[in-house]
């Protein structure tokens, strides 16, 4: 047995009749930071949605602290202790920020008000928004406002998905720090990033995805180094 | 009819309105799915009313002029409409794999079921619940007000329900989860709620207030198997109107909606060139347009498209 929080063994998952992942295997330890990138259409969101529940694997196993959770239910896996951030669409547009974060926490059976407050304290943007509409904050609010509704159940794990997308520049660096900061409460994040470089610069490891399947693993640092990774997946 | 008086009729009507829109709107924007057979959901509610109240309907006591068993009536005519939608949801949607449109044709062949198992038992000539008729607000009458405490009973239980509702909605965490939910399924159910659960009370209050909205109309006119679907495409028409999924759309909808039906007949004292005749020779003297009640159907209508030309997304426009 592995001492990985997360990990995906020989998966093989995709849509309807259509495979994605095809013979994928890949872990995340604990207090990591694991960026997967690829080529649009490798299946780095499919590996979220899979290990999140959302779909179920064809063949292979996903075991989280050593339990196969393959083909849970999200709403259970939530429980297990993993949390999800969709690409678009992740925050309650008609709700309050405090009713999301309320949200996030359905599954608490107690100290809710506890870790809310928390979290005010570390986005404190939220704090002065909280009577406010969730559709009125900026791209970046937003995507704090999500990482914190996934966190108020203090997972072990963030899957988060493509955190930079549709952000400005300077949006998007904003954004990565949060990453980092959400990391530093002890949660291990897998995250896809199409903006390659920018996503392992704050990893520990990664994985280049092609056509469902593990193309190139290792450090952030030696796949930012790879010549090979950096010509034909990183635009250099 | 004295203007003030249109305006009391439909404020009951739009009460009755509003129960079965709130209903409609619930289950659209929770459980996902255009019900068809709404209407009917209320016809079983009145007549379940309508048995229950011939075996209790002697209990002592009344209130605004209603028996107590006119309110253990409404109950059972409110739970029965629940049990039928719960069945119908577990053994008829639910196991079908048939998409949005062949669950809309599905929910119109279970109407005509209800209809036609309350046309077998009950006939289809209108009936009463036997309740005594009550004389118009003597205090009323001198401002041309011609309404019962019958009525108002109508005014207040719809008024009590839809405030209930959204205390519900607004100050609870199942409230919050059901907003949730009509906001944004799939992030509702990645966020650990049971969404499976949240449609199910969708339904559940959805055909209570249907139900409860049915026991009011067979007391507001007669009860007939009809009764329910005559009234189905005014409810359509209050959900969209006030924005398609929003519950709060839906209770603006349904009060403008049952407001305009019952305001119509006013249409027909509007006499367009009157008086030209008396200038003008070869025209009549007076000429106008002639609208009754029986057009009360389509000037709702005419007056949603109008509305929906300028706000497309209703008049809310919002989930929950």
């Amino acid at each position: 047995m592995s001492d990985h929080v997360l990990s995906l063994s020989s998966v093989d998952s995709g849509y309807g009749e259509v495979q994605v992942l095809d013979d994928l295997t890949m872990h995340l330890d604990a207090g990591e930071i694991v960026c997967l990138v690829g080529p649009n259409g490798a299946g780095k969101s499919t590996v979220l949605k899979t290990a999140f529940g959302l779909l179920t694997p064809w063949e292979g196993t996903v075991d989280f602290h050593g339990r196969d959770i393959g083909g849970m239910a999200p709403e259970d896996i939530v429980r297990e202790g993993i949390g999800y951030v969709p690409q678009t669409d992740n925050v309650f547009g008609s709700l309050t920020i405090d009713e999301n974060l309320r949200m996030g926490g359905v599954a608490r059976s107690e100290g809710l008000g506890e870790v809310i407050t928390e979290l005010y304290d570390r986005f404190p943007i939220l704090d002065e928004k909280r009577s406010a509409k969730a559709r009125t904050l900026s791209g970046g609010q937003r995507q704090v406002l999500a990482f914190a509704r996934a966190l108020v159940m203090e997972p072990d794990v963030l899957l988060i998905d493509e955190p930079s997308a549709g952000l400005a520049p300077n949006t998007a660096d904003e954004v990565f720090e949060d990453v980092v900061a959400v990391n530093e409460l002890d949660t291990a994040i897998l995250m896809v990033e199409q903006n390659a470089t920018k996503g392992l610069n704050i990893s520990d490891r990664g994985y280049v995805l092609d056509q469902g399947t593990v193309a190139y693993e290792g450090t952030a640092d030696g796949l930012l180094d790879n010549e090979e990774v950096s010509k034909l997946y990183l635009g250099g | 009819m004295p203007l003030l008086e249109y305006l009391a009729n439909g404020l009951v009507f739009s009460s009755i309105i509003v129960l079965g829109s709130i209903g409609l709107s619930l289950i659209y924007s929770i459980a996902g799915f255009a019900n068809f057979a709404h209407g009917d959901t209320m016809t079983v509610g009145a007549y379940a009313a309508l048995v229950t109240f011939g075996t209790v309907g002697g209990l002592g006591g009344a209130v605004l002029g209603l028996p107590y068993g006119f309110f253990v009536a409404l109950l059972v005519g409110l739970s029965a409409a629940v049990v039928v939608a719960l069945v119908t949801e577990r053994f008829v949607y639910k196991p079908l794999d048939v998409g949005s449109i062949g669950l809309l044709i599905t929910s119109i062949g279970v109407a005509f079921v209800y209809r036609a198992v309350v046309q077998i038992r009950f006939g289809a000539d209108f009936t009463r619940y036997g309740i005594q008729a009550v004389r118009p607000i003597e205090a009323l009458v001198p401002y041309g007000i011609r309404v019962t405490v019958h009525d108002v009973a109508i005014v207040i239980s719809a008024f009590v329900l839809v405030a209930g509702l959204h205390v519900l909605l607004q100050h609870t965490d199942l409230g919050r989860k059901m907003r949730a939910m009509a906001d944004n399924p799939d992030l509702a159910r990645v966020s650990g709620i049971r969404t499976n659960r949240i449609k199910l009370l969708a339904w559940v209050i959805g055909a209570g207030l249907a139900g409860a909205g049915g026991v009011f109309l067979g007391l507001f006119n007669q009860l007939a198997p009809r009764m329910g679907f005559n009234l189905l495409l005014l409810i359509f028409a209050a959900v969209i109107l006030g924005g398609i999924g929003s519950v709060y759309g839906a209770m603006l909808g349904g009060f403008l909606i049952g407001m305009i039906n019952q305001l119509t007949p006013i249409l027909s004292d509007i006499r367009l060139l009157t008086d030209f005749g008396a200038y003008l020779p070869y025209v009549p003297d007076s000429v106008g347009i002639t609208i009754g009640i029986e057009y009360a159907n389509a000037i709702a209508f005419v007056i949603m498209v109008a509305v929906l030309l300028v706000r497309p997304n209703g008049i809310a426009g919002e989930a929950v």
